[in-house]
């Protein structure tokens, strides 16, 4: 498969210049083209403002892009000038928002939304694009659509919400879709559907989809490869299957074995100790230390790079690499 | 397709919700909720049928004076009587609500057309759009609308058109400020960022997706300073500032009035008690809109 989108070194700040917080450090990672790539960190561990980066979402001020590259299709989106940003959004890369419930005008009818997709980045007539809408809400799974196509936001369940704003994403075809935590506010089996949906979407638009969650169960079921990340940088990442089947890092473990599972019978759930670092507050060595049950001195003092567990995963532990006698990963392979 | 869209397709929930009221149905609820706003509704459409049907109705031409008939008290030839010069009270009363109702209804919708624009741009652009119009915009709200409107009336002159401008300039810092804060709250709703993200313009975003969502409290502005701007207007009027002599208006009545208050009393009751009719029954409706669009008000 070929590389739709390479982030290279992604470095994002907030707050004044002169005392800067960092929340994104030194992120890289790729997703091919048609692939699923799943990102997955606690709150605040950086993973959203990753993802509006792509899309220059990130809002200036109080943030800014202080280092990095987001390369795609051979463009560095970071480059592209203000006024080219509309005619790429939506039309190369779209986005799928945590809210189905305010994510939607109240005013529109949510076949005016969705044509509004279309109107600005395919010259069709207005009956042409009815039909479209009224094809991509069939694609969707909205039961009737045709007489659907005038009714308003409120008119909706959360979950048809989201159908609508899944079809308002892929209106356009875009070449990658960005979803930020999809069905973090749906309840469970509606999550299961959308989840569905946007399997049935990806398999024939060939669409890739970059999937933030803290919902590890969601990712491994979604997506082919996982980026671990924790206080703004990247922990652990590779293909799905070697990252829970042997995760290298003591934090992906953790995260795993807090998982409560139905064949287990303990009274407690685990949990990590200690809570997470205030972003930026980590300024030397591993952000996970102060809560690392393997933790080393080294690992106080030193960021540890990226050492290679598996032809695709890497891991940053001083530890586990000792351990398994893992080589460091040369640079730009991380991805 | 694949078996997959088949399931969720049926697995997704089938039944329609119940269709809403549409916007006609609201606006009748608004004006014929309540007794008060009933009684309110039927003043304010009976003042409009005055103003537009004035030809009509006035028994008499209210710029006719008739040196015979001066400081009559109200008898059937002349309801409210006549005035010092013999002119037709209740006449010129009638030709008076024609100002009233055009300044109590256009200069405030001219106001909110620009204040809201100026509003809508400050709170969206944010920076220093925002801070240079939010301190002109403080200027202004610093002075009583009264105040504002007799500066630039002293400045201009009377004259109907300068009219319309003293008092739309008078109100738009209060729809400024007002689609300002509102503007604020919109923008960062999730949908504004789901519009950017499938690269919707800015000029759209506001047109389409801010300005729609702030017109409740634009709305609930107007018809609430409808009333006042009527006011404004008498006031100006009153002052020598507005609707100038011999054109009738209830301010310019009261006044020639108050020169005369020994000879008739009756063109100051009467354009008094229009006045107060007028103003209580838009404030009314302007109470009831703000109770129908911003429930939380309510009491």
């Amino acid at each position: 498969m070929s590389e739709l989108l390479r982030v290279e070194g992604l470095s994002v700040e907030f707050g004044p210049k002169a005392r800067p917080i960092r929340v994104v450090d030194d992120v890289s990672f790729a997703i091919p083209a048609g692939g699923a790539v799943g990102i997955v960190g606690e709150s605040g561990s950086g993973k959203s403002i990753t993802s509006l980066s792509i899309l220059r979402l990130v809002p200036e001020p109080p943030g800014r892009i202080v280092a990095g590259r987001i390369m795609f299709e051979g463009r560095n989106l970071l480059e592209l000038s203000k006024s080219a940003l509309p005619a790429f959004r939506g039309r190369d890369v779209a986005m799928i928002f945590q809210e189905p419930m305010s994510s939607l005008n109240p005013v529109m009818t949510i076949g005016d939304q969705i044509g509004e997709a279309i109107k600005l980045h395919e010259p069709l007539s207005a009956a042409e694009r009815r039909e479209r809408v009224i094809e991509l809400l069939r694609l969707v799974g909205m039961p009737d659509p045709a007489s659907r196509i005038g009714a308003y936001p409120h008119q909706f369940s959360g979950g048809m919400r989201q159908r609508v704003m899944i079809a308002m994403a892929v209106a356009c075809n875009p070449k990658l879709l960005i979803a930020d935590e999809p069905t973090t506010a749906l309840d469970v089996t509606i999550q299961a559907q959308v989840l569905e949906l946007m399997k049935s979407v990806r398999q024939r638009l060939g669409t890739a989809v970059l999937l933030i969650s803290h919902d590890l169960g969601i990712v491994a079921e979604t997506c082919e490869r996982v980026i671990v990340m924790y206080a703004g940088k990247v922990l652990e990442q590779g293909d799905v299957r070697s990252i829970f089947r042997r995760p290298a890092h003591p934090y992906t473990r953790g995260l795993l074995q807090s998982i409560p599972r139905l064949d287990d019978d303990r009274r407690r759930l685990f949990q990590i100790a200690g809570t997470v670092p205030m972003a930026g507050s980590v300024k030397r060595g591993c952000p996970f230390y102060a809560r690392c049950p393997l933790r080393i001195e080294k690992c106080a003092a030193e960021m540890p790079p990226m050492f290679r567990y598996g032809a695709d995963h890497v891991a940053a532990c001083w530890v586990t690499a000792g351990e398994t006698g893992a080589p460091v990963a040369s640079a730009g392979a991380a991805a | 397709m694949s078996s997959d869209m088949a399931e969720t397709a049926t697995a997704a929930p089938t039944e329609l919700p119940p269709p809403e009221g549409n916007a006609w149905r609201i606006v009748l609820r608004v004006l014929f909720g309540r007794p008060a706003t009933i009684f309110a509704t039927i003043l304010v459409a009976l003042f409009i049928l005055i103003a537009i049907f004035a030809p009509v109705l006035a028994p008499y031409d209210p710029l006719q004076q008739s040196a015979l008939d001066i400081n009559q008290d109200p008898s059937s030839a002349h309801w409210l009587g006549t005035d010092q010069f013999g002119r037709d009270i209740i006449s010129r009363l009638i030709y008076g609500s024609r100002n009233s109702m055009i300044f109590g209804l256009l200069s405030p919708t001219l106001s909110a057309i620009f204040g809201t624009a100026l509003g809508v741009i400050a709170g969206y652009f944010g920076g220093w759009t925002d801070r240079v119009l939010s301190r002109v915009i403080d200027m202004l709200l610093a002075f009583p609308e009264l105040l504002l409107a007799i500066l630039i009336a002293a400045v201009l002159g009377g004259g109907f058109w300068n009219v319309v401008f003293v008092i739309t300039v008078a109100f738009i810092p209060g729809f400024a400020r007002v689609a300002r804060a509102a503007t604020l709250a919109v923008k960062e709703e999730p949908y504004v960022e789901a519009a950017i993200a499938v690269g919707v313009r800015t000029p759209v975003i506001i047109l389409r997706h801010v300005v729609p969502n702030i017109f409740p409290s634009v709305l609930v502005l107007l018809t609430l300073w409808t009333a006042s701007a009527i006011r404004l207007e008498a006031s100006l009027s009153f002052l020598g500032l507005g609707t100038q002599p011999p054109n009738p208006s209830w301010g310019n009545i009261i006044r020639d009035g108050l020169n005369n208050l020994f000879g008739s009393p009756w063109p100051i009751v009467g354009a008094g008690v229009a006045i107060t009719i007028a103003v209580l029954a838009f404030n009314l409706i302007g109470d009831a809109v703000r109770d129908e669009l911003d429930p939380e008000l309510a009491e």
